[in-house]
């Protein structure tokens, strides 16, 4: 698979990647969880790892902290392997897992102390830690409450306030808001992004496809392979080929109007009185696209660009992956 | 009301099917449940002797006495409860090594039986042993009672043997009936420090199992739960080695040990007046070693198990094989020798004997079970340490599949 670097944000371009993957690969028996996958994190973004249940998220993740090594591959975290992560390193990353790996009977400041201990904070240093941490995440209040007696929410939150207690410069993320109610995934997804305008480097996967626009970058995975690296909005047009137009005139229109437009890449016929336009850029090729049925005596009713529902844009690439890819996970 | 009875049969029925499937793809589980107590009755059935070591005494014939000095004579007046290992004519010495435990027994022949008779007293045979266990201290009389009795048939056959021979024209004619019937008599002794009774004995023994079991379940537990939640994965990430770890939760379980200890041991010695001979210090050391290779028993216990229910299961067997083999019930000598290696790999058989000596003897007559729970805790720390070094690692070798239960890991398998 060919490393595609996504665009940088506008506040880190010229910096190292943070994170780097060339190639990696990790084999579970005969199957391959994760198979040839190279990508580069710049830093001060997120990057989502997005895909289906079994994509391989959850693998790419644990190999990127280390719990995990790869079958084959380089990875770079900080400069460092994580097989071969030193103390400093590991104190300026942070793991939050998938399942709920806080204790049940301690309280939410007490995790969240338990934490900032492993991380060397004596009971003096981490005090203001657990405060500003549960602070973050509105957990202040429930710092006395038993973690087993959260609901399931504000475990995902505490879980997060432990994450960030040792102020770690690169965040690695699994399924944040999984369980989460919409309002929750909102508010958890609106602090990840105050962290990265911190500074911080998060690699966050995801199952909801549509906390891909939370991010500057997505890695759209399936059957273990990357499908897609790129801006959410970069996926969104290389579905259509660019950007797509909705044209709905007065009365009915053939595609053959708008065929010598220039930049218009291909027209369909979406309806009688209905054209969907694909074009380089909606901004500049809406006026001619009006010229061009005005010039023909058809009455424009209404022309919009469609943003395609990321769902749909993510379905559609994981469909296309499978169909050349003969529709199989790789087999040793 | 046929068919509320029918579903309330299916809905009793859901229940079965899913508790037996359950139990049954857990193999370990089973095995821990029927396995595990059948090999250790197993071991029991055929490594007991079913007889108890004979008292290792030592005969003092005073200096003058007509007695014989063969110990085979002494010997085949209790036969199989006593094995003469020396006579001597050193009361003193003699009584020093029983105090030393060096022997079991010393039995102090009268300086002048043949006087006493012939004054018309018995001869009287003082028996000292220093026991603290309730049943050596019964079986201790028995095996007098058994030498006294033959003693007296000896010495009634020898003077009817004399008389008949006409030599007994130096017996006295006013012999009472009863000193014809017991010419000798005995004199017994517990040299003990302390009283001798089931409660002072059994107390010590207890407060081990207890710390022990403690110990075992308390570690196993914690860290079959942190393996199966995924909070080792946290440990993995974080700048927090294997040692850091270990001592941590050795550290903690250490002082949960010694509350509880001094809990039960306040009761002991305050409710039930149980001796504390050699004072405090020497219990405490033995507690604190008992806990530390207790604690390693129990993270033994986790690299096996994957599941809470089989953890607690193991630390049940642990404690069951401590009851049958640790000298709780019976001595340890009492089985054959292989067994008695599985004695005396068990922390707790260590911590028994030592407390008890201590507690109850105010000194260590088997001093050696220090190291001896030393090292056991040792050797337990070091396996632990470097499984969780391995642990902390990650995962390992990643093409090699991995049939076994994971020890600390998480389980095999894809992951997301």
């Amino acid at each position: 698979m060919t490393a595609a670097t996504p665009t940088p944000p506008a506040t880190s371009d010229a910096v190292a990647p943070v994170i780097g993957l060339s190639g990696v690969s990790r084999q579970f028996g005969d199957l391959w969880a994760v198979h040839d996958l190279s990508m580069d994190v710049p830093a001060g973004t997120i990057l989502g790892l997005i895909g289906p249940s079994g994509s391989g998220k959850t693998t790419t993740i644990r190999m990127l902290t280390g719990t995990l090594q790869p079958s084959a591959g380089q990875i770079r975290v900080l400069g460092e392997d994580p097989a071969q992560f030193t103390i400093r390193t590991r104190e300026r990353i942070a793991y939050m897992p998938q399942t709920f790996s806080l204790y049940p009977d301690l309280t939410a400041g007490e995790n969240v102390g338990f934490v900032a201990s492993l991380y060397g904070y004596s009971w003096f240093g981490r005090r203001g830690r657990i405060k500003r941490a549960l602070s973050i995440v509105d957990m202040w209040d429930k710092r006395g409450r038993l973690a087993r007696d959260l609901s399931g929410g504000e475990q995902r939150r505490l879980e997060l306030a432990c994450a960030i207690v040792h102020d770690p410069a690169v965040l690695f993320i699994d399924e944040p808001t999984a369980g989460l109610d919409p309002m929750l995934r909102r508010s958890v997804w609106d602090e990840l992004r105050r962290m990265r305008d911190e500074g911080r480097t998060l690699l966050i996967t995801t199952q909801y496809v549509a906390e891909a626009a939370y991010c500057d970058n997505v890695a759209l995975l399936a059957d273990g392979e990357l499908v897609s690296l790129a801006h959410p909005e970069e996926l969104r047009r290389s579905v259509y080929g660019g950007d797509v137009l909705e044209v709905e005139a007065d009365g009915p229109v053939s595609p053959d109007v708008l065929a010598n437009v220039p930049d218009v890449s291909s027209v369909r016929q979406a309806g009688p009185r209905r054209l969907v336009v694909v074009v380089e850029d909606a901004g500049a090729a809406s006026p001619r696209v009006t010229d061009a049925l005005s010039s023909a005596g058809i009455g424009l009713h209404s022309l919009q660009e469609f943003q395609p529902n990321l769902d749909d844009v993510f379905t559609e690439l994981v469909a296309r992956r499978r169909a050349s890819n003969g529709n199989g996970r790789h087999a040793a | 009301m046929l068919r509320n009875f029918w579903r309330s049969l299916v809905r009793v029925t859901s229940f079965l099917g899913k508790e037996l499937r359950e139990t049954l793809r857990r193999p370990g589980i089973l095995a821990a449940l029927v396995i595990g107590p059948f090999l250790i009755m197993l071991i029991f059935g055929l490594g007991y002797t079913g007889a108890r070591r004979p008292f290792e005494a030592e005969v003092v014939v005073p200096q003058g006495s007509d007695l014989p000095r063969d110990p085979k004579f002494y010997e085949d007046l209790a036969p199989g409860r006593m094995n003469v290992v020396g006579v001597t004519a050193d009361q003193d010495a003699a009584a020093q090594r029983l105090r030393n435990r060096q022997t079991d027994m010393i039995i102090v022949a009268p300086p002048n039986a043949q006087d006493s008779l012939q004054k018309g007293k018995q001869a009287q045979i003082v028996v000292a042993w220093n026991e603290v266990d309730p049943v050596q201290d019964q079986l201790a009389n028995l095996a007098v009672d058994s030498m006294v009795s033959a003693l007296n048939a000896y010495v009634i056959k020898e003077v009817a043997a004399k008389g008949l021979d006409g030599a007994g024209g130096g017996a006295p004619a006013n012999l009472s009936p009863d000193l014809i019937a017991h010419p000798t008599t005995a004199v017994t002794k517990n040299l003990a420090p302390s009283s001798v009774n089931v409660l002072n004995f059994f107390s010590p023994a207890v407060l081990a199992l207890v710390i022990q079991h403690l110990a075992i379940t308390l570690s196993a537990l914690s860290m079959v739960r942190e393996r199966l939640s995924g909070q080792m994965d946290l440990f993995r990430v974080a700048p927090v080695n294997a040692v850091e770890v270990l001592t941590g939760k050795y550290l903690a379980y250490a002082l949960l040990s010694l509350i509880a200890t001094t809990a039960v041991g306040a009761a002991m010695i305050y409710l039930l007046h149980v001796p504390l001979i050699s004072g405090y210090l020497l219990p405490i050391g033995i507690i604190l070693l008992l806990t530390f290779a207790g604690l390693g028993v129990g993270l033994l216990i986790s690299l096996v198990a994957d599941s809470e229910r089989m953890a607690v299961q193991l630390s049940m067997l642990v404690l069951l094989a401590s009851v049958f083999f640790s000298g709780f019930v019976l001595p340890v000598q009492d089985f054959v020798g292989p067994v008695q290696i599985i004695s005396y790999l068990l922390p707790v058989t260590h911590a028994i004997a030592l407390l008890q000596d201590s507690m109850l003897r105010g000194q260590l007559f088997q001093p050696w079970m220090l190291p001896a729970l030393a090292g056991i805790g040792l050797a337990l720390y070091l396996i632990s340490l470097l499984r969780m070094q391995s642990v902390l690692k990650g995962v390992g070798a990643p093409a090699r599949k991995r049939r076994l239960v994971p020890l600390f890991g998480s389980p095999p398998g894809v992951s997301e």
